[in-house]
This record gives C-alpha cells, structure tokens and sequence, in this order.
C-alpha cells in the first residue's frame, strides 16, 4: 500500500486498486457464487422444515376437531362414558364458562394495575421505575407454573380460599401484568412529544396533559397490549392447574371451583376412552380459534392505528 | 424526557393513583418470589443436599431428589433450541429475502399466529399423534443405528414418550417464536447496508453473512434468549410427551421429566414435605428463569455498547 500512495498519479492508483478488486473478484467468484447458492438453498429447505410440521398440526386439529364442534359440546357437561355407552362425553359448557370466568377476573385484576404502572413507568426516569421496569421485564419471561404454585402458596396455604376461580384468576392476571405494563410503557413513550409540549404550551396542567393527551393518543398500543395479554392468558394451563380445583358444573362464581379449556384438555388427553380422546381435538381447535382471533384483533388495532397516524 | 415527567412531579390526586398501583405491582412481584421463596424453606433448611441430588423421588415419604428434572430440563430445553435457532434463522432468512414481497406479510402474519398457539395445543398434537409414530415407525429405525444402546437407550424401556420426542415439540413449539421476532430483526437492516454490499460484488450469501446478520444480532440474541426462556419454563406439553419418570436419564429415548412438568404432575397428590419439596424445585427454576434473563440483559447491553463505539 505504501508504494502506492507515494505514486504521483491518483488516478493510476485508483485504476490499479480496481483492478486488484477485479482479479480478486474474478479468480474468487465461481466458488462465492456456489457457497451463496448452496446456502440459500439450505434456507429454502430450513423454510420447508418449518412449515411441515407446523401444517400438519394444524391440519390435524382441524380434521380432527371440527366434526367435535357440536351444539352438545356447547351446551353440556361433562359425562363419564361407561361400558355401555362409551360415546357418551356429554360436552365442555363447564370448561368454556370457567375459560370465559376466569380471563374476565384476571383482566378486571391486571389491566388496570398494569396501564398505570406502564403510564408511570414511561413518565417517569427515577430509581424506582427503573427497578420497576427491570422487575416487569424479568417477570414477563418467568415460567407460568410459578404463578400457580404463588396462587397455591399465598392464597389457597396462607389466606385459606380454596380451589376456586378467583385463585386462578390471580395466577393469570400474574401473568398478564408484565405484559401489560411492557406494551403500554412502549405505547406511551411512543406518543409525540410535540403532543406533549402543545399540551404543555396551552397552560394544562402536567397530570391533565397525561391523561386527556397522553393516554387517549397511546388508547389503541394500550388495548392492543391488553388483547395480547389476554390471548396468552387464556391457553395457559400450568397457572391455573395448581390452583382452580376442576369442577363439572356450569358456574361462573369466583369462589366455586371452575374447569377450564385448557385444563380439561390436559385432564382427557390422558383418558382411557377413544371419545373423550377426541373430544379434546374439538377443545383444542376452540381454543386455537379463540387465540387467533384474539391476535388478529390486536393486529388490525394496531394496524388501524398507523393509519390514522400516518 | 425529563422535563415532562408530568405525572411525577405534580403532587396531584393522579400521580397518587399511578404510585399506589407500582406499590401494588412491587408487592406483587416481592410476594411472588417471597412466598415460593418461604414454603420452600423447610426443604432448603433439611434436605437441601437431598434436593440436588440423584436420589429419586419417592412420595409420599421422601427422599425427593431433583437431578433428574433438573438434568431432563436442561436436556429437552438445549436440544429444543439447537433446533430452532438452526431451522428457525434459515426460514427467518428464507422469508425476508426470497419469497416473494406479496406473501410475505400473510407468511409473516401466520407466523406470528402460529407463536401464539397455546402450548397445551402443541403438547396434545405430541402425545395423542407423534408419540404413537414415533413408537411405531421412528424409534425402531432409530434402535437400528450403531451404538443405539448407548445414545437411545434400552429398547424395552421405550414406549413413545421421551426425553427426545419432548425435545423436538419443544422445539416445533419455540420455532414460530423465534421465527416472528428474528423475521422483524431481520428485516429492518437498513437497505442501504445491504445494496452498498451488493453493488461491491458481494454474493447474496456474503452480504446475509457479513452484513445482515452482525447488523441484526443484538435482536437475534433477544430471539433465542425469548425461546429458551419459553423452552425450560414449558410445562404441560412437556408432562404429556416427557413420560414422566423421575430418573436421571441420558439416553434419549427414554422417558424422563422436566422441574416444571414434575410440579405439574406431582402437586395434586403432594402433602407437607413434598409440597415443600415441589416448592424448592420452583425456586431453582424461578433461578434459572431469572440468570436467563440476566444474562440475556447483560448481553444485550455489551453488544449495544459495542456498537456504539464503532
């Protein structure tokens, strides 16, 4: 390179650099070309990995649940079928109202806690929020089982409740906390501050600002995060497991004990009869469907909201 | 930020409200771990040495032995993410760069949807359809490679649900989320980047290699830490395919347990010592989860300051 650089000519170097370019390019290109084609064909062929298994499963829940989906697996509970009338599963009413009873206990638990915590964690930069952000953050990827074996320790050993829908209620909204406290610290750290400052200029006071401003422009990251949240909460089975005790009545009461979809998956995956067996492809494809349409209604609040933003 | 740390600042009714909901969320968070922390302690005080150790578990009468979870976890979770980060970067690779710009959203959409399937799902699909294949097709052509006995195990200790079959739907499990977070790291590496590579004669593999992925890596760190988190934490698909037997197990065919799934599956039965003892295995995952996410953090942190420098 030193020679180089003493030569008087610029452009002679500049020639002279584009040609090593070019006989390195040359001499190395046949060999770069196969490496990059044999390895973006392995991505191909890890993209197909992926696919298969994960469309089979879903195929196999589909063939497999739809024809379970009766107005009997809506409307009845629960039956132990017996040698004389091994097809006779009753249906899941109980395990979908218990499902229904316990996300709306946990999201009345965990929303409004969350949205607060998440709005002062964004407005704020004190040594408390930061240690409060650290704990969310470490919470939201702690494994659910805890939150049931807390439910257990605290509200069924310490405060002497019981298996009921409130104990799990607690677990799940647990769960949700966290993530509602990410998803709205993100939301409201994303509101302009030109919103802020116009508030601010117009002689409102800093709390009024954070709550007819602040919050209302940050409402669709807000609920987006909520649907989230509930959407994880309600195919959990580890929280509630411990904790909900599994009862075969209808009932929505938080003090009864309740069964829930998942957990009457877990419980009859195990059965011993073909039909209860395949009943629970009917309680899986439900749940699926209940999540799916949970997140596709996050997506297009969020997706709505850039619109409107854009 | 600071100047409009509104909420914070002004003494009004409002930020009252949002302090009384972080002191709700810190109790919660301090009870979390306080009281699985106290209910354990009995096991921790007595038995300690007999908890991290391979002798067993006999309920209801002790000892209560924990290697054997602790090793299953360990175990079926790495394997999980071996495949997953391997399979799971090509498809994220395959989907940003080669398929065509239409499909891509609905890809990534189904992708999205797919990592919010609840796990029981997963682990039903594993039991009731890929255990009996494997039992009837894959463990028998697996049992006739070399050296079977010593990597796969005793062939009359097998009977679908293992360690390795755990493993591969854990891993199918953690797959669309590592997909759908390191798709969105992916493919935000800015374009110029990436053109400015192209336009030096660089292969498509050489500018995926060298520019694409040290760009996106702090985001590719986040997307495995996110999925081995999920894997060790993942307890019912786990109780259903593992097998459950409380055995220090490395061979893989074998069936074996995980710390969560052995909660899950012991706590309904268990009485004063071994709830203590269930307890005391939910500490030392609530300690795997949290060096987990430590780990991630610090991490995370080294490589942003890494990159700030250059």
């Amino acid at each position: 390179m030193n020679d180089l650089t003493e030569l008087d000519e610029p452009i002679e170097i500049a020639q002279t650099m584009r040609d090593e370019i070019r006989r390195v390019s040359n001499a190395t290109r046949a060999r770069r070309l196969m490496v990059s084609r044999v390895m973006t064909t392995l991505c191909a062929v890890t993209l197909a990995v992926t696919a298969v298994p994960l469309a089979l499963l879903l195929y196999q829940l589909i063939k497999r649940g739809a024809p379970e989906l009766t107005w009997t697996f809506f409307t009845k509970v629960p039956e132990t079928p017996s040698l004389i009338a091994p097809n006779a599963t009753g249906g899941l009413s109980n395990a979908i109202l218990g499902s229904i009873a316990l996300n709306v206990y946990a999201s009345i638990l965990a929303i409004p806690i969350g949205v607060l915590v998440g709005v002062y964690l964004a407005e704020s930069m004190n040594k408390f929020a930061a240690t409060l952000r650290v704990i969310a953050q470490t919470m939201a990827g702690a494994p659910s089982i805890l939150m049931g074996l807390f439910a257990f320790s605290f509200l069924l050993q310490d405060l002497h409740i019981g298996f009921s829908a409130i104990a799990g209620s607690f677990a799940l909204a647990v769960l949700m906390l966290p993530v509602i406290i990410i998803a709205t610290e993100i939301a409201v750290l994303n509101v302009p501050n030109t919103l802020r400052e116009a508030g601010l200029a117009l002689g409102a006071k800093p709390h009024k600002v954070s709550m007819r401003v602040v919050i209302p422009s940050a409402l669709t990251g807000i609920v987006t995060g909520c649907i989230l949240a509930i959407s994880r909460a309600i195919g959990e089975t580890a929280p509630v497991l411990l904790v909900i005790g599994g009862g075969y009545l209808n009932t929505w009461k938080p003090l009864s004990p309740v069964s829930a979809l998942p957990l009457s998956i877990y419980e009859n995956a195990k059965s011993e009869w073909p039909s209860q067996r395949a009943q629970v492809w009917g309680a899986a494809l439900l749940l699926v469907i209940f999540v799916f349409i949970l997140s596709l209604t996050a997506r297009i609040w969020a997706s709505r909201k850039q619109k409107v933003s854009n | 930020m600071a100047e409009f740390s509104s909420a914070t600042t002004s003494r009004s009714w409002y930020h009252y409200l949002l302090l009384t909901a972080c002191v709700l969320f810190g109790a919660v968070s301090v009870g979390f771990v306080g009281s699985i922390i106290q209910k354990s302690l009995p096991t921790w005080l007595h038995h300690s040495t007999t908890l991290i150790g391979g002798g067993g578990w006999q309920s209801p009468s002790g000892p209560f032995g924990g290697l054997a979870m602790i090793v299953g976890t360990l175990e079926t979770s790495l394997i999980a993410l071996v495949i997953a980060v391997v399979i799971g970067l090509g498809t994220a690779i395959s989907i940003v760069f080669f398929i065509p710009r239409r499909l891509r959203n609905i890809v990534a959409t189904f992708v999205e949807l797919l990592a919010a399937v609840p796990s029981i799902v997963y682990g039903l699909w594993g039991f009731l359809v890929l255990a009996p294949f494997m039992y009837s097709t894959i463990d028998p052509w697996l049992n006739s490679w070399p050296f079977a006995r010593e990597i796969w195990g005793d062939p009359s200790q097998q009977y679908g649900p293992s360690l390795f079959l755990a493993a591969i739907v854990l891993g199918v499990m953690i797959l669309p989320t590592f997909v759908a977070i390191s798709r969105e790291v992916i493919s935000v590496v800015p374009d110029d980047l990436i053109e400015a590579s192209l336009s030096l004669g660089a292969t498509r593999w050489q500018v995926i290699r060298k520019v694409v992925l040290p760009t996106a890596r702090i985001g590719l760190f986040g997307a495995t830490f996110l999925a081995l988190a999920r894997a060790t934490g993942e307890t019912v698909a786990v109780a259903l395919i593992a097998g459950g037997v409380a055995k220090v197990q490395w061979h893989m065919l074998n069936p074996g347990t995980s710390i969560a799934s052995w909660i899950a599956t012991e706590f309904g039965e268990a009485q004063g010592n071994e709830v203590s003892a269930l307890m005391a295995l939910g500490v030392l995952l609530m300690l795997l989860s949290f060096s987990l996410s430590l780990v991630s953090r610090w991490l995370v942190s080294r490589q942003r300051k890494l990159l700030a420098r250059v």
